[in-house]
């Protein structure tokens, strides 16, 4: 029974002793049994035990199955060969090792496109009790050299049953590239079992063969395939078993290749990124061949995102998202879309274009089916996602734009539309807005409800519409009970409400005619809002109690009329007419009721208006009114008015005609059950400015220390202000046209007068310097500002009493100056005669000269002086001074002056005292020369240097040369060359030469008596007022000066000719000190 | 077209001198002779329209195939497969060996077939943009098939029987991967370049034997 079981459990499975015990019987056995061990065979007696049977095994394998022995069995193994052994051990069982058998590989099928292997085999587990854990190790296999890529350990529980197991791989290599190996083993976990347990061997391989292992296969693997962005890829390249290969590229970039077999190389590309919109190349390129094949990179669908689905019709939903991340596949790769219905099973398929952002799909309308279970589902090759939407299509309408507006009923108030729109809205309601724009009052929205109906014409009516008034209206659409959204605006239509009678009569306003023979009657236009139509007319009449006085039509647009009512008063009504019919009577009394006290206030607007206020006044039952004028000029004004209630006591008049600087007045009346009475005027201005114009002025009168200034008003409209001041400026200036204004100049003497008593019309200025010229300038001021400035120029009058004073002050002193000199002129006569008007004595009272005049007279009777041989006279000075004599006698008898003579050829004689020496020679030359060279007559002035006689340097014939051509004779030895070149400018000029060349005084004779004659630069730089000389002038008209004349010139000459002689000594005289002249005789 | 009295003399001059050469043309020698200078005219100019357009065509599409195709030395031993393309590579002497019909045939063949090709290859590609310019193209150039036809008759040649009229789907087998079907493209363009040029040759050629004043002059006779 126990064998049984034992046999039955296990009879398939290898119960091994441990095998090297086992193998060593086995092996021993066979060397025991030698070559004839197949044709005998051996007996194994297995004994389990004792108790049990001895079983007998004739066997001629070399194994023998026996079953598992609980604890242990004995063994016999007896060889009935030739040769007799017997071998006998024991087997326990914990000696024995537990091998599962070999596992069965049932199928290896590949799957090319995508690189993967799909290994099954049975786990035989039939054979084992449930719940052992099997331990599966499958070893893949590459190249033909059977390289081990992977091996991995696959587990499973075993149920008793034989199972199919079923185990993927990817390879990361494509299986055309290379042969692929598989084999399995496995290793039972059989817990109850004692002994070892051990892996079963290796089933055989399977293989898959490569490309490469094909004849004539070739290409480059994978073909086509579509990876995921950043994927890891390997490309192999399988040719021909003679052909080489070149290269291998991915898109453009060259890799470097592994070689798998002779016929196969690989090339490997890290990170893949998304291939261009034709997929990215992959190029084999063979010595005389190109393989290839295209991978397309891309991404995986994004999960759609802002799936919504709506209906405008109840026909067809019309489901929207955004597809995210574009895949970068194209064409069938592309990412597909399909709508799936959950609740009524339906798909559709949807079509996209590439180009819209968002992705429309379709799907009908079920009947009977209000909720909608949607899944949108993306795919492409790389991967798919899915997003879902549970809509009630009721709360999801979306309707069309409403079209075919129009207007059907129209009168002065009320409207009616139609407009249809496409599509069931059997199952909703339908909301309507109806937008009302009209050009004077803001858009409106007016909701209308209606049941929805299909494809239907839908209706509204508009009441409440302005008359006359031309409106602008359209319609959008939506769910009533659910909002979704509104369709879009339809067309807009336009339609203009009919006329009506204006709504009330227009305001009013009554003024007598300054005559006070009529009555004018103002009213105001109504607003736009009133009018109702055009106004045509107005109708207004006149009641005296219940009589009609008048009755007049005024037509449009005038707004005033005159009814000549006298001096009686009655009830004016007035009514405005347009088509449809006429307005409510407005009514005004034209009774004007006394007033006293009526007093005139300034008011200035603060803000936008100008504000009046009163006290109240108890009896005005009907309210106030504020009248006033749109122009304070002279022209008709335009009358306004505002009426207020009786309770108020101010209001702020407000118009957009009020303009800053003119000034508007204002009248307050009451307004009685009698009639109205004036209570107030108020002038007013919106904004003061400066003064348009400046003030008129001028000046009155003007004295020497003040002016009196005299200017008139500005007129009111050119005031534009309430006047508030005059200034008045002024200070020291002249007329210039280029001077800026007196306020501008910043001139320190400007002074300022503000007159701000505004009934002073004049000034008086004081305190002004007489004979000036003043600027002045006025300005008037008001609140607003300066006006422009006016000016004027005075020059005050003359101050007489200064003037005669000026006068009188420089004649006095003039006066007293001239006594005073006159005194002293007196007293010192004496010393001023002296000094100016020495007395010079008369040569010819002069003893000394007698025999001179002998000698002259006796000259016309006689031979005149005889010249050879020369005795030159000489004229002794006597000196009674002391010192002067001694200093003559010196110089006059210095050898030098004796050496010096006879070289001139002048053989004179000189004596000791001959100062002045005549010498005949330098005349004649002189003399001589004249007339050739000036046959013209002109003067010509001779110098006859006496001191030249003693120098022998300056020789007669040189004389022209030094350029003196009207010079010769005798000159004053000192001016020899410089006097002589002054003498050539001013040739003319004989009396200037006196002065200089003439008489000198004789206080520094010493000083040229000091001169030695031989070195007259010394005399001439010392003593330039030492001269000495005779100056003839001689104008000679072909005159001949004959050497004789000249003789007898010289006598008359020294005789002291009252004309010609400038010969005078004065020191000489004074000292009276005699003259001895020498004259030579001939 | 209408003749002042003037120039009646000058036309009748030309006229004359024309139909003196008449019989020297073969060409010349049918019926529907009339228009055949000018179609032939017309025909030349879509040729070089073509050829222009082919140009930009064939850079943006080899660029769409992307590299190697768009590599300028990029010359792929031509695939047995491909020979389905209508080749252009006849040796030039044997060409011009041929009649006028002949090669017109030839011609008005190969166009036919390389425009289903091109019209497969418009329906393929992923962008709109290429799309839409093949389709252009194949619009042009399926006037230019129209265009031989019309010349063919034109000169009393009869049209080659055939993929002639609405372009039949193409017989062969759809390439097997995406590699192929690139390099199909490939060699499309390229057999298209070369024909459309040797077109430009032979209507150039065929220009000169009928030339357009000759039927200039017929159509002022007509008017005349």
């Amino acid at each position: 029974m126990k064998e049984s079981r034992l046999c039955s459990e296990w009879d398939r499975a290898k119960m091994l002793p441990k095998s090297n015990e086992l193998q060593k019987k086995i092996i021993m056995v066979s060397t025991i049994g030698g070559a004839s061990e197949d044709s005998e065979a051996q007996r194994v007696n297995v004994t389990y035990s004792d108790l049990t049977p001895q079983v007998c095994f004739k066997i001629k394998e070399r194994r023998v199955e026996i079953p598992i022995p609980e604890s242990s069995i004995r063994v016999t193994i007896k060889s009935s060969g030739t040769a007799f052994a017997t071998q006998e051990f024991a087997i326990h069982q914990k000696d024995i090792s537990f091998v599962p058998v070999t596992p069965h590989i049932l199928s290896l099928i590949p799957d090319f496109a995508t690189s993967t292997l799909n290994l099954k085999w049975s786990d035989n587990g039939s054979v084992f009790p449930y719940g052992l854990h099997a331990l599966w190790q499958i070893q893949i296999l590459r190249k033909e050299a059977m390289e081990v890529v992977t091996q991995v350990t696959y587990y499973s529980k075993l149920t008793h049953e034989d199972v199919i197991l079923s185990w993927n791989w990817t390879s990361d290599m494509p299986l055309e590239c290379t042969s692929h190996y598989v084999k399995i083993r496995c290793y039972i976990n059989a817990t109850q079992y004692v002994g070892p347990k051990d892996w079963s061997d290796w089933s055989p391989a399977e293989v898959i063969p490569g490309k490469d292992t094909e004849p004539g296969g070739s290409g480059v693997f994978p073909l086509d395939p579509v990876v995921a962005v950043g994927s890891d890829l390997t490309f192999c390249c399988v040719h021909e078993e003679d052909q080489r290969i070149t290269n291998m590229t991915y898109g453009s970039k060259s890799y470097t290749m592994m070689k798998l077999s002779s016929r196969s190389h690989a090339i490997r590309v890290l990170n893949a990124s998304v291939s261009n919109s034709s997929g990215t190349n992959v190029v084999c390129r063979l010595e005389n061949g190109l393989e290839g094949s295209v991978v397309f990179v891309g991404y995986a669908p994004d999960i759609p995102q802002n799936l919504s689905c709506e209906t405008s019709n109840f026909l067809i939903i019309k489901c929207t998202w955004k597809p995210g991340r574009p895949s970068g596949l194209y064409g069938e790769r592309r990412t597909k879309y399909s709508l799936f219905e959950r609740t009524s099973g339906k798909n559709v398929s949807c079509e996209v274009s590439e180009v819209n952002k968002d992705h429309v799909c379709g799907f009908p309308v079920l009947p009977d089916q209000k909720t909608y279970d949607f899944v949108l589902g993306v795919s492409n090759p790389i991967g798919q996602a899915q997003s879902s939407l549970l809509v009630d299509i009721t709360q999801r309408v979306h309707p069309k734009t409403p079209e075919k507006l129009t207007v059907t009923g129209n009168n002065s108030t009320s409207i009616q539309l139609r407009w249809f729109i496409n599509g069931s809205f059997a199952e909703v309601r339908l909301l309507c807005q109806i937008e009302i724009n009209s050009s004077h009052s803001e858009r409106k929205l007016h909701n209308v409800s209606t049941p929805g109906r299909k494809s239907s014409t839908y209706t509204a009516q508009l009441n409440a519409l302005h008359p006359d008034t031309k409106y602008q209206f359209r319609v959008r659409c939506s769910a009533a009970d659910h909002f979704w959204r509104w369709s879009d605006w339809s067309r807009g239509v336009e339609q203009t409400t009919s006329e009506a009678p204006p709504a009330r009569g227009p305001d009013i306003w009554r003024e007598r005619s300054p005559s006070g023979e009529s009555l004018i009657v103002f009213w105001k236009p109504l607003s736009l809002s009133e009018t109702n139509g055009k106004i045509v007319s107005h109708e207004v009449s006149c009641h005296l109690l219940e009589t009609l006085l008048e009755h007049k039509v005024v037509f449009e647009p005038s707004n005033r009329t005159e009814i000549k009512l006298g001096k009686s008063d009655c009830v004016i009504s007035v009514v405005a007419r347009n088509q449809a019919g006429s307005s409510p009577p407005s009514r005004i009394t034209s009774v004007e009721l006394p007033s006293d006290n009526v007093t005139t206030d300034q008011a200035v607007a603060m803000g936008n208006g100008i504000n009046i206020s009163w006290d109240s006044y108890p009896n005005m039952t009907c309210g106030y009114v504020v009248k006033w004028c749109h122009s304070s000029g002279s022209e008709p004004c335009i009358v306004d008015w505002q009426k207020f209630p009786s309770n108020t006591t101010n209001a702020v008049i407000k118009s957009a005609l009020f303009k800053p600087g003119v000034r508007y007045n204002f009248s307050l009346y009451g307004c009685k059950s009698m009639g109205y009475q004036l209570l107030k005027n108020v002038t007013g201005y919106m904004k003061e400015l400066p003064p348009k114009t400046a003030p008129n002025f001028i000046v009155e009168e003007t004295s020497s220390d003040s002016i009196l200034v005299k200017w008139e008003d500005i007129p009111v409209d050119e005031c534009r202000g309430f006047l508030k001041g005059y200034l008045l400026s002024f200070a020291k200036g002249e007329k210039d046209a280029l001077k800026p204004r007196l306020s501008e100049s910043g001139n320190p003497e400007l002074k300022v007068n503000n007159i701000t008593d505004l009934t002073k019309k004049s000034m008086k200025i004081l305190d002004l310097q007489g004979k000036t010229s003043y600027q002045l300038e006025l300005q008037a001021y008001t609140a607003g500002g300066l006006s422009p400035p006016n000016s004027l120029y005075v020059v005050t009058k003359e101050d007489s009493v200064g003037l005669i004073i000026a006068i009188l002050i420089p004649v006095a002193v003039v006066v007293l100056l001239g006594v005073l000199a006159s005194i002293f002129c007196y007293r010192k006569r004496e010393w001023i005669k002296e000094t100016f008007y020495p007395e010079i004595p008369n040569p010819e009272n002069s003893k000394a000269l007698q025999f001179q005049r002998n000698i002259c007279e006796g000259n016309k009777t006689l031979k005149t002086l005889e010249m050879n041989p020369c005795t030159p006279n000489s004229v002794e000075v006597v000196e009674t001074q002391s010192t002067a004599p001694k200093m003559e006698d010196t110089e006059m008898m210095s050898p030098a002056a004796e050496t010096t003579v006879p070289e001139d050829g002048c053989d004179s004689e000189m004596e000791n005292h001959v100062v002045v020496s005549y010498c005949p020679p330098i005349i004649e030359e002189e003399i001589s020369n004249p007339p050739m060279d000036e046959p013209g007559g002109s003067s010509q002035v001779v110098y006859i240097d006496i001191q030249s006689m003693y120098q022998p340097q300056i020789k007669p014939e040189e004389e022209p040369a030094i350029d003196l051509a009207t010079t010769a004779g005798y000159k004053p030895q000192m001016q020899l060359s410089i006097s002589a070149l002054k003498i050539e400018g001013h040739s003319p000029v004989e009396e200037e030469l006196d002065k200089t060349a003439g008489y000198r005084p004789q206080t520094n004779t010493n000083a040229w008596n000091m001169g030695t004659p031989d070195s007259p630069g010394s005399v001439e730089s010392n003593n330039e007022n030492a001269s000495f000389g005779v100056h003839v002038q001689l104008i000679h008209d072909s005159f001949y000066f004959p050497q004789k004349m000249m003789k007898t010139l010289l006598n008359l000459l020294i005789q002291g000719g009252p004309s010609h002689t400038f010969f005078r000594t004065k020191q000489m005289i004074n000292s009276g000190s005699s003259l001895h002249m020498n004259l030579p005789s001939e | 077209m209408e003749l002042r009295a003037g120039d009646s003399w000058g036309i009748f001059t030309f006229l004359c001198a024309a139909l003196c050469n008449l019989p020297a043309l073969p060409a010349l020698n049918c019926s529907e002779e009339l228009g055949a200078g000018q179609s032939i005219q017309q025909t030349y100019d879509l040729t070089r329209y073509l050829e222009h357009q082919l140009r930009t065509l064939a850079g943006t599409y080899l660029n769409y195939l992307g590299p190697p195709f768009n590599e300028p030395d990029f010359n792929p031993p031509r695939l047995a497969r491909a020979e389905r393309v209508p080749s252009a590579t006849v040796d030039l002497d044997l060409w011009r060996g041929l009649t006028d019909n002949a090669r017109l045939a030839a011609n008005y063949r190969a166009y036919s077939r390389l425009l289903c090709y091109l019209r497969v290859l418009d329906g393929q590609v992923g962008t709109a943009e290429l799309r839409h310019r093949l389709a252009h193209f194949c619009a042009s150039l399926q006037g230019l098939v129209l265009s031989i036809g019309g010349v063919m008759s034109s000169l009393g040649y009869p049209l080659p029987a055939g993929p002639a009229g609405p372009p039949a789907p193409p017989g062969a087998p759809a390439a097997p991967n995406d590699f192929l079907k690139k390099m199909d493209d490939f060699w499309l363009l390229k057999e298209l370049q070369t024909w459309l040029w040797r077109s430009a040759k032979d209507f150039n050629r065929l220009k000169k034997k009928v030339p357009p004043a000759v039927v200039t002059l017929r159509l002022e006779a007509r008017g005349f």
